[in-house]
């Protein structure tokens, strides 16, 4: 044995210990970084929060004149005005991401599971890159197809006159509504859902689909009970990414959903409230943008952002404890 | 499962046990300090016609894996099936119910039939069913060892069962692969953090709770001790009244101690077929008898 064999272990032991000083590094300052904009984000939203306490969840008054009354003062140098109470925004976030990530979950399940396992071999080779690039596509071209084709549908051919009239004094329905903007984000954030999902089941071993197989369970419970079963952390990771890019969608939801900050109402009837117009949290932040050299605005418009930032840490945060359980049984796709 | 017609049934006669070691392939006897392994239990007097395979031949692509093979499968007496790695047993398995189905660029030519049935024109999960297999590789579901033999007996339920009505089946699928007493407590432990020779005999627990006609074992005891072994090749011996039972092995005196018949294959064909008496006493091909010469000396 010469010298460079009995050298090279402990070169490499070095070259080891560096390059884990750097990723340990590395992964610290990402972590400093996200702290520090938490932090930052939660300041200058604060003055907003500490003024309105949990009335600021809460419903109240009309968003848009909040919102009027709040940039104004701050222009006139007056004492600055913050009285913001964002339930109708909250809600209407609520429904459009929960409806969408519902929708899309669903759907999504059935065409991963049947692009892996069930579909002909020369249909998967045409289905895999459409859905590769449907994930891509920017947002802005939903938006522009949701009010140039589903916004008018809707309000031209789903909406009765009838129905419109039963809301009249409250709200106009236009076709610009939580449904098109469900159906629009779900379109958008399917692809998603689908490339992960299909990737998840992919990579469940064949050994264990073929040992149930062999055991004479049927394909789809097969699939059923052990590919989706172990593929639920990939199902998991891919909701939850799809969640984050549903809740931090803006432009788009805020072309279809009309930017009309309204709590759309269950109690005006099933179909009917899905008509109502609405506005999410992060369109609001769109929408206002313009107007940050108002204090008692940017304040306000922070205060919205740090919400949706610990919406979106929550959402890390619940994937990650849902993946826990599993990994006890060895899953970890 | 009921039977569609009775199936034909064979009496054994002339079949005796060796008293003495046969002679190996070479014509040279064994060793006189080496003993030879006793043969598990007494014949089986009845055996029965369960799978006819006739003029099988599979392929991979281009590649023929599978040649002209043509044997009995038969309840009551256990098959082995040898050769040297690459020889195509798992493939020639793996037809048996259908798995090569699932591989691509697989393709299949001959006929296989159960009780008399063309097995191509069964439905793939009926004959999985009837016909079940433990791969060679250990593949336990990630679950529990509970949930992994539950498994299948859940799913055979048109009602899923409670954990109590499954209970008594896990345990003695468990018992009679070895495992109960051992797992004892902890059947909710991860059947993936197993060792390797205690996830093999959980497969198996698995494929006995499936209840088959035809159970298929590739190399079933490649990672068990001698006395996990022993275990398992007694329990072949006692299935094989009940169970039409083909085990592949690289282990000669394995295949003497559990098989009734005996088959040999050599780059995808079937050498030679016979009881398991006649390959280890008095093979008639010389292939044959080179790979068993070194085997009892
Ligand atoms: N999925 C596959 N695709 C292509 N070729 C395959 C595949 N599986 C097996 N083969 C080929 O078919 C031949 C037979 O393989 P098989 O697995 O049946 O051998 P075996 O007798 O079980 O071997 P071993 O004792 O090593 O398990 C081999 O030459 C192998 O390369
Ligand atoms: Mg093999």
């Amino acid at each position: 044995m010469d010298e460079d064999d009995l050298l090279e272990p402990d070169r490499s032991t070095a070259q080891d210990r560096r390059a884990e000083l750097s990723l340990g590094a590395l992964v610290f300052a990402v972590l400093a970084l996200l702290l520090a904009m938490f932090a930052f984000v939660l300041h200058e939203g604060w003055p907003s929060f500490a003024h309105n306490g949990l009335g600021w969840f809460g419903g109240g008054g009309s968003v848009d004149q909040q919102i009027q009354a709040i940039f104004t003062s701050g222009d006139l140098k007056t004492t600055p005005v913050y009285t913001f109470h964002a339930w109708p925004l909250i809600w209407g976030t609520i429904l459009i991401t929960a409806g969408a990530v519902v929708i899309a979950f669903v759907s999504s399940l059935f065409v991963a599971v049947f692009l892996v396992e069930f579909s002909p071999e020369w249909l998967r080779r045409m289905l895999d890159p459409v859905v590769r690039l449907l994930a891509s596509v920017p947002s802005i071209v939903y938006g522009l197809a949701g009010v140039l084709v589903i916004v008018p549908l809707i309000g031209n051919h789903l909406i009765t006159e009838t129905e419109k009239a039963s809301v009249t004094p409250a709200i106009q329905l236009s076709g610009a509504s939580v449904l098109a903007a469900v159906l629009i984000l779900t379109v958008m954030i399917a692809p998603i859902m689908i490339a992960v999902f299909a990737d998840g089941l992919r990579a469940v071993p064949r050994g264990w689909l073929e040992g149930s197989l062999a055991l004479g369970i049927n394909p789809w419970r097969t699939f059923w009970k052990v590919g989706v079963r172990t593929a639920r952390p990939a199902l998991i990771a891919g909701t939850v990414l799809a969640t984050a890019r549903a809740l931090g969608e803006a432009i788009m939801l805020s072309l279809v959903s009309g930017g009309v900050p309204f709590a759309p109402n269950p109690a005006d009837g099933f179909p009917i409230f899905l008509f109502e117009p609405t506005q999410t949290l992060a369109a609001t932040i769109i929408r206002n943008g313009d107007q940050l050299d108002s204090p008692p605005m940017k304040h306000t418009l922070y205060a919205i952002a740090a919400v949706l930032l610990f919406s979106a840490a929550m959402l890390s945060l619940i994937g990650w404890a849902a993946k826990q359980p599993m990994r006890r049984y060895g899953v970890v796709a | 499962m009921e039977l569609r017609k009775p199936p034909p049934v064979r009496r054994l006669t002339g079949y005796e046990v060796p008293s003495s070691p046969p002679s190996n392939g070479n014509g040279l006897h064994a060793a006189a300090g080496f003993r030879l392994p006793a043969r598990l239990g007494a014949p089986s007097m009845v055996a029965i016609d369960r799978m006819q395979v006739e003029e099988l031949s599979v392929s991979y692509g281009h590649k023929p894996a599978v040649q002209s093979v043509s044997l009995p499968i038969r309840q009551g007496e256990v098959l082995a099936l040898i050769g040297p790695s690459g020889c195509g047993k798992t493939t020639l398995l793996r037809s048996l119910n259908r798995l090569t189905e699932l591989t691509r660029g697989a393709s299949l030519r001959g006929r296989i039939t159960l009780d008399d049935v063309d097995v191509a024109h069964m439905d793939a999960t009926a004959l999985r069913r009837r016909v079940t297999m433990v791969f060679q590789q250990p593949n336990p579901f990630p679950m529990s060892v509970f949930d992994n033999v539950a498994y299948v007996l859940r799913e055979q339920a048109s009602r899923r069962p409670r954990r109590a009505a499954v209970q008594g089946a896990v345990h003695e699928a468990l018992a009679r692969a070895g495992l109960l007493d051992e797992m004892a407590g902890s059947l909710d432990h991860p059947a993936l953090r197993l060792s390797g020779g205690q996830q093999q005999r959980l497969c198996i627990a698995r494929a006995l709770a499936a209840n088959p006609q035809v159970l298929l074992l590739d190399e079933p005891c490649s990672a068990l001790d001698p006395v996990s072994t022993r275990l398992i090749e007694e329990l072949i011996a006692k299935l094989r009244e009940d169970v039409a039972v083909v085990i592949v092995t690289h282990n000669l005196q394995q295949a003497y101690r559990v098989a009734d018949y005996v088959a040999f294959m050599y780059l995808g064909e079937l050498v030679e077929y016979g009881s398991a008496h006649k390959m280890f006493g008095s093979p008639r091909e010389q292939r044959t008898k080179e790979y068993i010469g070194g085997a009892f000396g």
